[in-house]
């Protein structure tokens, strides 16, 4: 256990290191900066915004460690416009105001020109609104909530993950025709949870089923007994939860060690990794995934051995969806700033909002796309379930379906998003 | 100095040379700070949460109550002043001024329901009252956005009437709160000092003594409650300003806990200046220690424990000790009982 | 979102579940109380460490169940020869006497502030709170753990139709038998009369000739034993993890305001109530469950000002 620590340490003081030799450990002054900026082209640098702390702490260590894996490669290639790209993390602690400072910080004392990394929406709003103050291009690779790509969604801002309306459009109507009509819904009484539980029952009315309840469960519940003694008064077909984080991993033991996982059915929204290898045992039930390390395509094994090797001493073994959509965001964006043959954030703004990516490229099963009127990667998304034959012990998923971005967009979301226009974004380049 | 003998000349000023020191030291921060590695930014939080922190010492210093949900009254004058500018009117003046009245009505509200308690059970009520707010503000989603918290707040132009500043750069917003600080600490100095403040101190040394005197106690203890709620408010206002929103997260009691030793760790008990003392160091340490280490907290712990044991009288009081040669037996002495006070106030 | 029409429980029979549930972790609540209160009513020291201390109980309890014991190779894998319910057993003894050495720490601290304002205590034992937390993180990162608990209380039974959890039944009977141990140890034997008297009248102890400072650090240890003891009790239900301290020492500080400080049955009445009040909530109106306990509390003190059945002392000057 203690390993992970020192993993964890290694990240800062690698990421310490990187900023001091990159020049721009301005803590020490202005003139080391100078020296290490005479031997090469000023490299580009990163602010990476992920949670070590709080509610999110091990996924967002999960997402540092995509991002880094894809810096890494790029500048194993020669870096960038033939510049080296040097990073900075700070735990943003699941907190907002932490998330706002270190995004002030970031901006304007470590003169990152572009910030990456939040899983919490909270977060991932409060760090947009001082990007987009300066600028700074975001991207939010794993914050899910539907909001963050319609009413909250913003011109500096991409997001990467499927959110909860996605996720439910794969998965509600098939289970209200195969399961049965009468569905309860248990939500995290947060924004996530209601926009995610709003997103369901509309599925479920849309598909001719009943929502007999909405039980709403407050954020860090542990003990939930009494959710489930309501659940088994009223006998639902099928019982639909948009609970995150680590409350998951409590339902999921509780729900497991009373032997409720047969029936009611479960439809779990989204799963992230770090969450269910915390807990394996206990997985239960349909949930959703962008992406899982043992889908049958190609270059998934081969991205699987790399990512291992640069993390052979982690608390978790294998990429899960979370490192992967840090991994494809950042890849991507280093991608643009390639093609753009610019670090001008407008240019690389409009190269993202382009971005098409085939199947291959995405380790996935249908072609992806960047959703230019909401900033939201529009991709696969599975449905998984416990997997009965494992063939490794990381082997927990069972991939049951895939739905292609056609058929899981989020319609609505176009007409909650404003984008500001592009001469109104200040310039920023580095 | 708040226990500070009241016949000292400072007392009587509306402005002390202490003040004009620092807030010259303060105006130059802008040209400077990049220097130092730091940023304008972390010089607003620390002026706001100075402020803040000033507030509450208020109830904690000046009158001896035991308040830890503070972080309450800080929230919901950043909520008031965001829904103000969104649905009132979006005048920096009035908005800011929405702030603290809102601040100071749920102050007065609660205040109804504590001021006649004490120790413990005051403490623990604060507490509770505390945990409801942050617990409304999370889950009034359709007021406050719930955690992904009141988005989109403007930093509204400084409007004269014959001249408007604007706000959005950092430094310009840096002086603007530094100007607001300088206004505050000058009336907080004058409010300390004034008779009605006396009579705060009064009732912090003997509630008994001083119904005796004829001194209506539970209305002191009551309004500086309000009042000290108020000024967090306004300083939540100017959070607001700085952050462009408001979230929950800074009334949780995690939040409350920290201002109250960032009070204590400056040494608010003995000196007025505590507080300023304690948000600087805490501030600038979370920050510069914070980003070398995710532990940081663990440090700050230790340092808040030697202090209460080796030092009741916080930095600020072993500073002033240094500064006008008092033996620092005497003012730890002074730190000694104004800790007595805080949980004995009848004795 | 336009919440569906709720399906409220119609009889009062389907309330009964949820009483029951309430009940149960009222006994829990009183549990995590019960170290708290001991150190209050005794010693009059309010211990802000005491959630930590809990939280350190169930954190090595799970390292001595867990498959990868922090013992020599040879012993360790002597150790896992055993069966889980032995382990367990011994875990329950062996975890709180290591937490008790954290506690003794604590008070050596603390001495510097006896016969000073409790105040003192406080912030010293908040300033601890802060020091084992992040210790706990330092140590074992900040992931959720699971307790191992032996099968005979894992798993659920069949009554009145419903499936209820067995540990449950098995964490609250544990939690009544605790909390009538120390109230027997307290009331009913010459320990218990020479802690109270020393805690009421130092000069008189003194005078017997009862080492004073020893009955303290006595009385300090067994309630970091019990907040342990509650940590291993509880963590099957709540999880592990590092703000599990802060947690309980809310709920637990709760319960001592509520039932007034110096009142053995006040706390315990008080824990039940809130249990009850948090349990019934959940049945009705779930997402105000985690609040219920705070209005339970603002009701009672302002009404009583020292809680249910509160003494004098010199907590409230």
């Amino acid at each position: 256990m203690k390993r992970h620590l020192v993993s964890r340490r290694g990240v800062l003081k690698g990421s310490l290191m990187a900023s001091v030799i990159g020049g721009t450990g301005s803590f020490f002054g202005p003139w080391q900066e100078n020296r290490a900026f005479a031997q090469g082209p000023k490299p580009i640098k990163l602010g990476l915004t992920c949670d070590a702390s709080g509610q999110y702490g091990n996924s967002g260590q999960d997402d540092l460690r995509g991002i880094k894996m894809a810096i890494d490669e790029s500048n194993a290639e020669g870096g960038l416009l033939g510049r080296k790209i040097v990073w900075t993390t700070a735990d943003t602690e699941t907190t907002p105001a932490t998330g706002s400072r270190i995004a002030e910080r970031f901006i304007t004392r470590e003169d990152c020109t572009i910030l990456i990394g939040a899983i919490h929406s909270g977060v991932a709003n409060a760090i947009t609104q001082v990007a987009a103050k300066y600028g700074v291009i975001y991207l939010n690779t794993n914050s899910s909530a539907p909001s963050e790509a319609g009413e909250n969604c913003s011109r500096i801002k991409f997001v990467w993950d499927g959110n909860g309306t996605n996720f439910s459009k794969a998965s509600v109507k098939n289970a209200v025709d195969s399961v049965g009509k009468n569905w309860m819904l248990l939500t995290n009484d947060y924004v996530w949870g209601h926009t995610t539980a709003a997103a369901t029952k509309a599925q479920v009315e849309g598909a001719g089923g009943k929502i007999m309840d909405n039980l709403l469960v407050p954020q860090n519940t542990r003990d939930f007994t009494a959710y489930l003694l309501k659940i088994q008064q009223a006998k639902p077909d099928v019982v639909a939860t948009a609970i995150g984080g680590d409350d998951i991993k409590a339902l999921r033991e509780q729900v497991a060690q009373l032997k409720l996982d047969g029936k009611p059915a479960w439809i779990n929204n989204q799963q992230d990794w770090p969450d269910v290898w915390g807990a394996p045992d206990s997985l239960f039930g349909v949930f959703g995934t962008t992406w899982y390390h043992k889908l049958p395509l190609p270059g998934v094994a081969n991205f699987v051995k790399k990512w291992q090797a640069a993390n052979k001493d982690g608390p978790i073994p294998v990429p899960g969806n979370v490192s992967y959509n840090g991994y494809m965001a950042t890849r991507e964006l280093l991608r643009a700033i390639e093609r753009a043959g610019s670090t001008n954030n407008v240019r690389i703004i409009k190269e993202l909002e382009n971005l098409k990516i085939s199947a291959t490229d995405r380790m996935q099963h249908f072609d992806a796309y960047m959703d230019p009127a909401t900033h939201q990667m529009q991709q696969t998304i599975y449905l998984a379930r416990r997997n009965a034959k494992p063939a490794d012990n990381t082997d927990l998923y069972e991939i049951i379906s895939w739905t292609g971005p056609k058929a899981a967009t989020d319609e609505a979301a176009a007409a909650k998003c404003k984008l500001v226009p592009y001469d109104q974004v200040p310039t920023v380049d580095s | 100095m708040i226990a500070a003998p009241t016949n000292s000349p400072d007392a009587a000023r509306l402005v002390t040379p202490a003040m004009l020191v620092l807030w010259l030291v303060l105006a130059t921060v802008p040209l400077w700070i990049a220097r130092v590695g730091l940023y304008p930014y972390l010089g607003i939080e620390i002026l706001i949460w100075s402020l803040y922190a000033l507030a509450f010492n208020l109830v904690l210093g000046t009158a001896g109550l035991p308040s830890f949900g503070h972080g309450a009254y800080f929230g919901i004058g950043a909520y008031a002043f965001g829904l103000c500018q969104f649905d009132v009117v979006a005048n920096l003046w009035i908005c800011l001024a929405a702030a603290a009245v809102a601040a100071g009505l749920a102050g007065a509200l609660v205040a109804l329901f504590i001021s006649h308690r004490r120790g413990i059970y005051y403490a623990f009520m604060t507490i509770a009252f505390g945990q409801i707010f942050w617990t409304l503000a999370i889950k009034s989603h359709r007021l406050t956005g719930g955690e992904d918290g009141l988005l989109k707040i403007r930093r509204l132009p400084a409007d004269f009437g014959f001249v408007s500043f604007d706000l959005n750069d950092n430094v310009a917003f840096y002086y603007f709160v530094l100007i607001v600080f300088a206004i505050g600490i000058a009336g907080l100095w004058r409010l300390v000092h004034s008779p009605y403040g006396r009579v705060i101190a009064a009732i912090r040394q003997s509630e008994i003594r001083a119904a005796h005197l004829g001194y209506n106690v539970w209305l002191h203890k009551a309004s500086i409650f309000a009042l000290s709620a108020a000024v967090s408010g306004f300083a939540g206002g100017l959070f607001a300003m700085a952050q462009l929103a408001a979230f929950p997260d800074v009334m949780s009691l995690h939040q409350s806990g920290y201002v109250v030793m960032m009070t204590l760790v400056g040494g608010g008990l003995v000196s007025f200046w505590g507080p300023v003392v304690g948000v600087f160091l805490f501030l600038t340490a979370r920050d510069v220690i914070g980003a070398l280490t995710n532990a940081w907290m663990l440090y700050f712990g230790l340092l808040f424990m030697a202090i209460v044991l080796f030092r009741p009288e916080g930095i600020a009081g072993a500073v002033s000790a240094a500064l006008h040669q008092h033996s620092l037996g005497a003012l730890r002495e002074r730190g000694n009982s104004a800790m007595r006070l805080l949980f004995g106030g009848g004795r | 979102m336009k919440a569906p029409i709720p399906a409220r429980p119609k009889r009062l029979f389907d309330l009964l579940p949820h009483i029951l549930n309430g009940l149960t972790l009222g006994l829990l609540f009183a549990l995590i109380a019960l170290g708290f209160m001991l150190i209050v009513g005794l010693m009059e020291q309010i211990n802000l460490a005491h959630g930590s201390l809990f939280a350190l109980g169930a954190y090595i309890a799970m390292q001595l169940t867990g498959t990868r014991p922090p013992l020599p190779a040879e012993l360790a894998r002597a150790w896992l020869a055993l069966p889980l319910g032995w382990r367990y057993a011994a875990t329950l003894i062996i975890a709180p006497v290591l937490v008790s050495l954290v506690g003794i720490v604590i008070e050596l601290c603390m001495r510097r502030t006896y016969g000073k304002d409790p105040l003192y205590g406080l912030l010293l034992t908040f300033g601890a709170a802060m020091v084992i937390e992040e210790l706990i993180r330092l140590v074992w990162g900040t992931r959720d753990y699971v307790l191992q608990v032996p099968q005979a209380v894992s798993g659920g039974f069949l009554f009145g139709d419903l499936i209820w959890s067995t540990y449950r039944f098995y964490a609250a009977g544990i939690a009544a038998g605790i909390i009538g141990l120390v109230w027997l140890l307290i009331e009913k034997t010459s320990f218990g009369a020479t802690v109270k008297a020393g805690a009421h009248d130092s000069e008189i102890v003194r005078a017997l000739g009862i080492n004073l400072s020893r009955l303290r650090l006595l009385v300090f240890v067994f309630g970091t034993i019990l907040a342990a003891v509650a940590g291993i009790i509880v963590a099957p239900i709540w999880g592990i993890r590092p703000h599990m301290g802060v947690d309980a020492v809310i709920p637990a500080f709760l319960v001592i305001v509520l039932g007034g400080v110096g009142s053995f049955w006040g706390a315990v009445v008080a824990g039940l109530l809130v249990g009850l009040c948090v349990g019934l909530s959940g049945a009705y109106a779930s997402e105000w469950s985690l609040l219920s306990m705070y209005i339970l509390l603002v009701v009672v003190v302002t009404f009583r000002a020292r809680g249910l059945w509160g003494k004098k002392s010199v907590l409230e000057a």
